[in-house]
């Protein structure tokens, strides 16, 4: 699966809209991590699951 | 006497209670260790001499007027740095908690003292536990005891626990573990480190990670001191909402020492052939060696689930991590390893979509582990894919190609954070350059005595667990 690859415009807006002002140097550091985040997601959307299935939040416990 | 560092936590339990040693010598022994070897090895970051002294005088009084005593009675431990101890620091491995003393033990913490535990001290960490190597660059990279000439990676994020139980500067030790932080150490040390079933213990008073990810549990020498320990901690508290009910077994009595008549799935795909070829061969053993104890040993293919558990684990760990961080990210982002603070930001970019989706297909691994353990009394697996890599290793390759030391480290003890499943890593070998090889038993929810006898039978059955580092 390839990286998707995410411009600084992108990772500045997606930060403000999650409510923190990043400087663009802080930005670029983590844009790799940002990108192998995105590949997991790009991943995590191709899973197939049914569609009654409950997410787990606290689970098990008697 | 022989060398009472290097004694047992269910030993030295009995050594005390039967008046053969004093509480007060144990604690000694322990701490003129720690004072030789712990500024080579790093694995503390508080010491309490003081405190511990004081403790063991008052333990030694009350056996000598003959006053009950709890099952630890006397024992010392330590603590990896993320429990809150009441009027001790508690700096999480963080610059930013540095001097951050709580008021109150955590409820783990509370329970050791009853039972009669001594702490030591607060041992090293990953920053926030947010790491499996073990490096600090606040307080230090742990190093792992097992190689004098190197500087090997302890494994994370409770390095302290792993190195301080291996060379003998605490018997045992509690961890957390999140994606593996009790049994990568327990792996690349050599040692024996129990992650229950999640809501067996409670984390009330513990720094969290992820939440619903976080597992507490204990790091020992044997699976006969794991049970000890567990059976001190374990149990419904009201402080923690995720706690069960059921009752607390007799975890010491379940050890028979026998594995026969247990079915064994040994999972051979995604798991022994993503290990190194030491790796699959020593955990080949010993699948062997239960075998030849009586267990019946066949393979189970869960792959299919395995390579879902990367893209279900992060967002869930980097939302919630995020969560508890982020008014400090905002406040004094400058305080955090770099390393530390980016990995927190990418937490930012995950949506309330894609958590939800994680913890749907957290479900899926959950219900794939728990068909496996319908047929299986335990699953048998490697804890880790490779043996401690050099501190500065980023690139190793696995048994399937090449992987960044980070994922390799996580990739075989994550899915049992996902599904909850309570996982145990003990020493199933050496390599011929000496390092320890980990073995990873997991079990059906809440039914650690079923994995720590089969824990305990294998340490029965052979004498890994009994070597030891040479240091000093």
């Amino acid at each position: 699966m390839t990286t998707p690859a995410i411009d600084l415009d992108s990772l500045r807006r997606g930060a403000r809209l999650a409510g923190f002002d990043w400087s663009d140097a802080e930005l670029e550091e983590i844009r790799p991590q940002v990108e192998n985040a995105l590949r997991l997601l790009r991943a995590l959307e191709a899973i197939p699951l049914r569609e009654d299935a409950e997410p787990t939040t606290l689970y098990r416990t008697v | 006497m022989a060398e009472l560092f290097w004694a047992s936590m269910t030993e030295l339990a009995r050594l005390i209670a039967t008046k053969a040693v004093s509480p007060v010598e144990v604690v000694r022994a322990h701490l003129d260790r720690i004072a030789t070897l712990d500024p080579g090895l790093e694995a503390y970051i508080t010491v309490c001499p003081e405190r511990a002294l004081d403790l063991a005088r008052a333990a030694e009084g009350a056996l000598m007027v003959g006053q009950p005593i709890g099952p630890l009675h006397g024992v010392p431990y330590a603590l990896k740095d993320l429990y809150d101890t009441a009027g001790i620091r508690t700096t999480g491995g963080s610059r930013i908690f540095a001097e951050r003393v709580p008021q109150a033990d955590a409820t783990v913490a509370r329970r050791l003292g009853h039972a009669g535990a001594i702490l030591l001290g607060k041992l090293n960490m990953v920053e926030f536990a947010y790491g499996p190597e073990g490096l600090n660059s606040h307080y230090g990279h742990s190093r792992n005891p097992w190689d004098r000439a190197a500087h090997r990676m302890a494994g994370g994020s409770s390095s302290g626990s792993g190195v301080a139980v291996a060379a003998g500067l605490a018997p045992g030790a509690l961890g957390s573990d999140t994606g593996g932080s009790i049994r990568i150490p327990a792996s690349l040390c050599g040692i024996t480190g129990l992650k229950p079933t999640y809501g067996r213990v409670s984390r009330s008073g513990v720094l969290p990670l992820a939440w619903s990810m976080d597992h507490v549990g204990p790091m020992t020498r044997s699976a006969a001191d794991c049970a000890l320990m567990l059976g001190a901690i374990a149990g419904y508290d009201a402080a923690d909402p995720s706690t069960s009910v059921l009752p607390v077994p007799d975890y010491a009595a379940a050890l028979s020492g026998t594995v026969k008549g247990l079915r064994i799935g040994l999972l051979r795909a995604f798991f022994l052939e993503g290990a190194t070829p030491e790796v699959r061969s020593a955990v080949e053993a010993a699948a062997a060696t239960l075998a030849g104890g009586g267990a019946v040993v066949d393979e189970v293919d869960l792959a299919a689930v395995m390579t879902h558990a990367a893209a279900a684990s992060m967002p869930i760990v980097a939302c919630e991590a995020l969560a508890y961080h982020a008014e400090l990210l905002r406040t004094r982002a400058a305080e955090y390893d770099p390393d530390i603070a980016r990995r927190l930001r990418v937490g930012a970019f995950v949506s309330g979509m894609h958590y939800v989706r994680a913890q749907q297909v957290r479900a899926l691994v959950r219900e794939a582990v728990d068909a496996a353990l319908a047929r299986h009394d335990v699953l048998l697996a490697p804890s880790t894919p490779i043996v401690a890599p050099a501190v500065d290793a980023r690139e190793v390759t696995l048994g399937d190609g090449p992987s960044d030391v980070r994922s390799a480290l996580i990739r075989f003890t994550r899915p049992f954070n996902l599904s909850g499943h309570p996982a145990c890593s003990l020493p199933c070998g050496f390599t011929p350059a000496g390092l320890p090889v980990g073995l990873q038993l997991v079990g059906r929810p809440f039914d650690e005595a079923t994995v720590l006898r089969v824990a305990d039978a294998f340490q029965h059955l052979t004498d890994f667990h009994a070597r030891r580092p040479v240091l000093g």
